[in-house]
């Protein structure tokens, strides 16, 4: 057991995120009148930059690992996975904070939209180190309130605030599913620090009981994801809501949802327990994976209304990702979690760049639709290269990490002996392609329909554009990184 | 000096193919000077690399691996050098023609005012490096590269003009062509590749090497007795070769490729693309030599394209045509020396060849420049008193091209014709391609001095054979450099002479046999008898020659016979029938179009209809109920946010009851 005060330290990303998230409420509330831009936004990304320089330092200095360090009475912990998903997150929180910087140039509300995005971020860093189910809930909580309030946060506009209460509304409801469920393992396993409850699942004979609370749990799990059929507030609430804090939510909050999914099925539900007590959550997940790619890759295949379009094809990653848990148990888990853990976290760089992208577009007052980006090569050549980059990476092409997470995902999954769900994510992979290739013919190819303002120059939205795209391109020599993945996700497979 | 250098062979004409590319507007001579440099330069270090290889030197390094193979049964592809007595031998050739046609250059291209002069000088660059580094490749995937490099360069080349309707047309055929013939050799190199793991041509562990130990010890490759195996991967690169060295049934690129400038077909013809297949055949000889099947099928294929391209030549009107379907016959003569086992005739054969070709289309090019670049030779005449220079390096080349004592062509090709000869004794199939050789030396000598008679002597029979544009010394030099080596060059292997005299002087044998024993000449010819079965009777080498002799003689006097005097005549209309065929070169253009367009073509859109109907409308059939599908989706979508609470709900409910059943919660 360690003492407080190393406690704090091996805490520090999590504790940087939410005393940067106080600063800025306080730093807004001296003035709340007039609003400083670059002091809040410097703030924030000075603190989110500060708990990512952490979270890779101690990845590299191999805290946490091999053995995770328990905290507060075992309900939190610290390992390579943690780390690895708090370096997720911060760097999409950085991403967007980077491109909220000009999106919000005439928002009223600078300070509080700060001071959320990093609380959500604290949230999410939080669900990271969870080890408990009750921390694991609160941190859910913290992330999807300040979420809440995210989306609805252009405050004279009926969609954001219609995506909003939406979102809430589902987000209740998922939240009640879940709580729910974590009250009934709760009372058969007598506890909800997960070791605990992994040693109340091999005595329990309330199965039934039982069964019902991981079912549950893998409702809150599949909301959070944005996975079938939890996903519907996913279009709504994107579609609505200002385009960093899609980007925030499609890629941070989905990531976190998953390092939750990882953590509480795996060390709180062995699957050599209760696969023979008939709870396998791990066909539940096949289920869902499958369900998943079709849908979200189907439905994206429709849409007219970019941002929709991307939504979708969030959901559809999340079923990639869904192979992850649902290929386990075939002898081939630290590959197959690793792979899922890579996808993520070349997913945070190019979904967060393609919303950020979009942001632009918004921006700039380009449409919404796919005719309304007609011809965006020639207003901004660097930002639509840079499109090109994170939509062909979405679709498994080879131009970017995401050609080889998704190889290593389906690989993976092959050699784990679930050739099937390689196969569906390979179809749906194909079908992507057909999406994704229309928006890059509309903005490469097809003739600008009309001038927009090009005034202003959004300085911060290209950092970030470019920021993103030149990960995405890096991580595909730079892909060894998925050694580090499975050092990661092996932690907790010990 | 150490062998460290050696890359510089190659790397000095790249270098200039950049400089020529990028400043090549701004440079004395736009480029050419500095292409003389470089090839300058290859001369030199080429000479130096064959002076240390004939003083013992022996060179043999992977200098660079592009892809590292790790563990067991992977493979490594890398780039190497190997120098060793036929590698510095043919350095030395291709650098000199290289040299003495960017010279000649000067003088056809700038003299003449041509443009777009850096872009031709870069391409000679290009030719020239993709040529030296196919020959001193050390493996058999290197070689396959650059090979195919030089048959881009061929390419620009040969479509320089590209203005014009015929060049780019003949650039597409020649690379649609050799590239036909390539896509076997590229299946070979894959198959060695993958059966042998290698593809050195020399060292410890090279592949014809392997494939000789996988025979001797019986082993089945790829469900085949090895000996089978190694005739399919040998005759597959044998595609390749075909193509670039212009041999029946893809011959028929050559005489198109006639359209490119001058120097270029010299080039060409001489030392780069053509030479090129017959090198690969001997630069693997070892592996070849193991092969009966492959062996005869060369010899047979060589002997018969020397008299099928050698009887086309005979009708041809304009002086570069008759070149080229000389080309065409003569490398056939090599590759029947390289079928029967005679490796170092058929090299002699290749050096002398490319003197006494290259000095040919220069001087060809000269008479052209002279005559304002009118190429028919019934508009020529006389041009023997103008063009003295010219005229006798024409002649001493036409004289080796014959084959007549004691011109260079004369021992070579003979020395095949002898080695053809006694391997036929025992050999019913390699004697059928013996007497096609030997019949070829009487067209030969026919058509060749149908050329000279026609261009040089009689009455001049137009205004610009009258008043012939004079030369300067940049055609001149290259000529009496050509003219003297194509007089001289065959001394340094005359079989015949040794036979009578019982002197040593077999010059290129020892060259040849020096070096590792493992690329050495008498181990070829060991392993050519112990497997492909190939035996010499014994036979004095002198009457074989008087034959050659005579016939070539007789060709040679029967052209002069008909062609002589200040006006001569065509006879072709005497030839009744056969001219007409002979002038449809066999229809062989005829057949391949229609090959290309009766046969593939409709294969092409039969497959097409099936594409477009049969697998398009299934691909259209999954993309119509994909959509439908997709619109069903988007349905569920319905914005009303109770909706979504009762699918949720719905769904959980769905999933409870079932996993609850299955799994026996209940």
């Amino acid at each position: 057991m360690v003492t407080d005060a190393s406690t704090w330290i091996a805490l520090a990303p999590v504790v940087v995120l939410a005393v940067t998230s106080f600063v800025l409420f306080l730093a807004d509330s001296i003035k709340p009148g007039e609003t400083n831009n670059a002091l809040l936004a410097g703030l924030s990304l000075a603190g989110i930059l500060g708990a990512l320089a952490v979270s890779v330092w101690y990845f590299f200095t191999g805290v946490g690992r091999p053995e995770g360090l328990s905290l507060l009475a075992d309900q939190v912990v610290v390992d390579g996975m943690s780390l690895f998903f708090t370096f997720v997150v911060a760097s999409v929180a950085a991403l967007v904070v980077l491109g909220s910087y000009d999106y919000l140039h005439d928002h009223p509300h600078k300070g509080e939209f700060y001071s959320l995005i990093v609380l959500a971020t604290t949230g999410m860093a939080l669900m990271a180190n969870a080890n408990s189910l009750v921390v694991a809930f609160v941190a859910i909580e913290l992330s999807s309130l300040s979420s809440f309030a995210l989306v609805a946060s252009l405050k004279h506009n009926r969609g954001s605030i219609e995506a909003g209460l939406k979102y809430f509304l589902i987000g209740a409801l998922s939240s009640a599913i879940l709580v729910y469920g974590i009250s009934l393992v709760y009372a058969v396993t007598g506890s909800l620090q997960l070791d605990a409850v992994a040693a109340g699942v091999a005595e329990t004979d309330n199965i039934g009981i039982l069964g019902i609370g991981v079912l549950m749990l893998v409702g809150g799990v599949a909301y959070k994801t944005a996975s079938v059929p939890f996903h519907f507030w996913a279009p709504e609430a994107y579609e609505g809501a200002p385009a960093p804090v899609s980007a925030f939510l499609s890629s941070a909050s989905k990531a976190a949802g998953f390092v939750i999914a990882f953590r509480v099925f795996i060390e709180g539900f062995p699957l050599e327990t209760v696969v023979g007590l008939g709870i396998d959550w791990v066909l539940i997940f096949q289920v869902l994976a499958v369900v998943t790619m079709i849908v979200g890759n189907f439905a994206a295949a429709m849409q007219e209304n970019v941002k929709r379009m991307l939504a979708y094809s969030s959901v559809g990653h999340a079923g990639y990702v869904l192979i992850g848990l649902a290929a386990l148990g075939g002898g081939n888990d630290v590959a197959v979690m690793g792979a899922a853990m890579m996808h993520l976290l070349v997913y945070g760089f190019m979904n967060t760049g393609a919303f950020l992208f979009v942001a632009l577009a918004e921006y700039r007052g380009v449409g919404r639709t796919f005719e309304d980006y007609n011809g965006l090569w020639h207003r901004a050549p660097i930002a639509c290269a840079a499109m090109t980059v994170f939509l062909f990476s979405l679709a498994g092409l080879p131009i970017g990490g995401g050609f080889l997470s998704k190889y290593a995902l389906f690989t993976a999954a092959i050699g784990a002996g679930y050739w099937w769900l390689a196969a569906v994510g390979a179809l749906a992979s194909a079908l992507s392609l057909f999406y994704y290739s229309r928006l890059v013919k509309a903005i490469l190819i097809e003739d600008p329909v009309r001038e927009f303002d090009v005034s202003r120059q959004p300085v911060g939205l290209y950092v970030a554009i470019v920021a993103a795209a030149i990960m995405t391109i890096a991580l595909l020599p730079a892909f060894p990184v998925v050694d580090l993945a499975q050092a990661a996700a092996s932690t907790l497979l010990a | 000096m150490a062998f460290e250098y050696a890359p510089l062979i190659a790397l000095l004409p790249l270098a200039s193919f950049v400089i020529a590319l990028v400043a090549g507007e701004y440079l004395p001579k736009k480029g050419g000077l500095v292409g003389m440099a470089a090839t300058g330069g290859s001369l030199l270090l080429s000479i130096w690399a064959m002076l240390r290889v004939a003083s013992g030197g022996f060179y043999d390094e992977t200098l660079y691996t592009w892809v590292a193979g790790v563990g067991e049964g992977t493979l490594s592809l890398s780039f190497g050098l190997l120098l060793d007595p036929l590698s510095t031998m043919m350095l030395v050739i291709v650098s000199l023609i290289a040299f003495l046609v960017h010279m000649f250059s000067l003088g056809y291209m700038n003299d003449e005012g041509e443009t777009g002069l850096p872009r031709y000088y870069a391409g000679l660059g290009l030719f020239t490096f993709s040529m030296l580094s196919f020959v001193f490749a050390d493996n058999l995937l290197m070689a396959f590269m650059f090979f195919e490099l030089v048959g881009l360069c061929s390419f620009l080349l040969i479509g320089f003009w590209f203005r014009e309707d015929a060049p780019p047309s003949a650039a597409k055929k020649a690379f649609l062509v050799t590239r036909f013939g390539d896509y076997f050799f590229l299946i070979g190199v894959v198959g060695i590749l993958a059966t042998f793991g290698t593809a050195q041509f020399a060292g410890e562990g090279a592949f014809p090497q392997l494939a000789e130990e996988a025979i001797v010890g019986g082993e089945t490759l790829f469900g085949f007795p090895a000996g089978t195996w190694v005739t399919i991967l040998g005759l597959l690169v044998l595609g390749g070769v075909i193509g670039k060295s212009a041999q029946f049934p893809l011959h028929t690129w050559l005489p198109d490729a006639m359209e490119g400038p001058t120097p270029v077909s010299a080039l060409i013809h001489a030392a780069t693309m053509v030479a090129a297949g017959v090198y690969l055949v001997a630069r693997m000889y070892g592996f070849y030599a193991l092969s009966p099947t492959a062996m005869a099928i060369i010899a047979f294929i060589g002997g018969f394209t020397a008299l099928f391209a050698a009887s086309m030549g005979v009708v041809k009107d304009d002086i570069k045509q008759v070149l080229a379907y000389s080309t065409i016959s003569q490398y056939g003569y090599m590759m029947l020396g390289l079928g029967v086992a005679g490796y170092v005739a058929a090299t002699f054969h290749l050096m002398t060849h490319a003197f006494f070709k290259a000095l040919l289309f220069l001087g060809a090019g000269a008479v052209i420049i002279a005559m304002h670049h009118e190429q028919n030779m019934w508009n020529m005449g006389g041009l023997k008193d103008e063009m003295p220079v010219t005229y006798y390096s024409f002649l001493a080349g036409s004289l080796a091209l014959a084959g007549i004592l004691p011109f260079s062509g004369f021992w070579s090709k003979d020395e095949i014709l002898y080695e053809a000869l006694i391997a036929g004794l025992e050999n019913p199939v390699l004697l059928a391609a013996y007497a096609m050789g030997l019949l070829a030396v009487f067209f030969t000598g026919f058509y060749t001095f149908r050329m000279v008679i026609l261009t040089f002597h009689g009455e001049p029979r137009s205004d610009h054979a009258e008043h012939p544009v004079p030369l300067g010394w940049n055609t001149k030099i290259p000529l009496a450099v050509l003219g003297i080596l194509a007089t001289v060059a065959g001394f340094v292997n005359m079989v015949p002479v040794a036979e009578l005299t019982g002197a040593d002087i077999t010059y290129l044998s020892h060259w040849l046999d020096s070096g590792p024993e493992q690329l050495a000449y008498s181990t070829y010819t060991a392993t050519a008898e112990e497997f492909a079965h190939i035996h010499h009777a014994e036979l004095t080498p002198l009457i074989p020659g008087a034959i050659a002799l005579v016939l070539a003689l007789a060709g040679a006097g029967t052209a002069v016979a008909l062609y002589r005097g200040p006006h001569p005549v065509a006879h072709t209309d005497k030839l009744g029938g056969a001219k007409d065929v002979l002038v449809a070169n066999y229809y062989q253009d005829e057949y391949q179009v229609w090959l290309a367009e009766g046969l593939t073509q409709r294969v092409a859109r039969g497959a097409d209809t099936f594409d477009q109907g049969v697998v398009d409308g299934v691909v259209n059939g999954i993309s119509s109920v994909s959509l439908l599908g997709s619109g069903r989706v988007r349905r569920l979508q319905s914005g009303v946010v109770t909706n979504y609470a009762a699918l949720i709900t719905t769904a959980l409910v769905v999933l409870l009851v079932a996993f609850g059943i299955y799994g026996g919660w209940f």
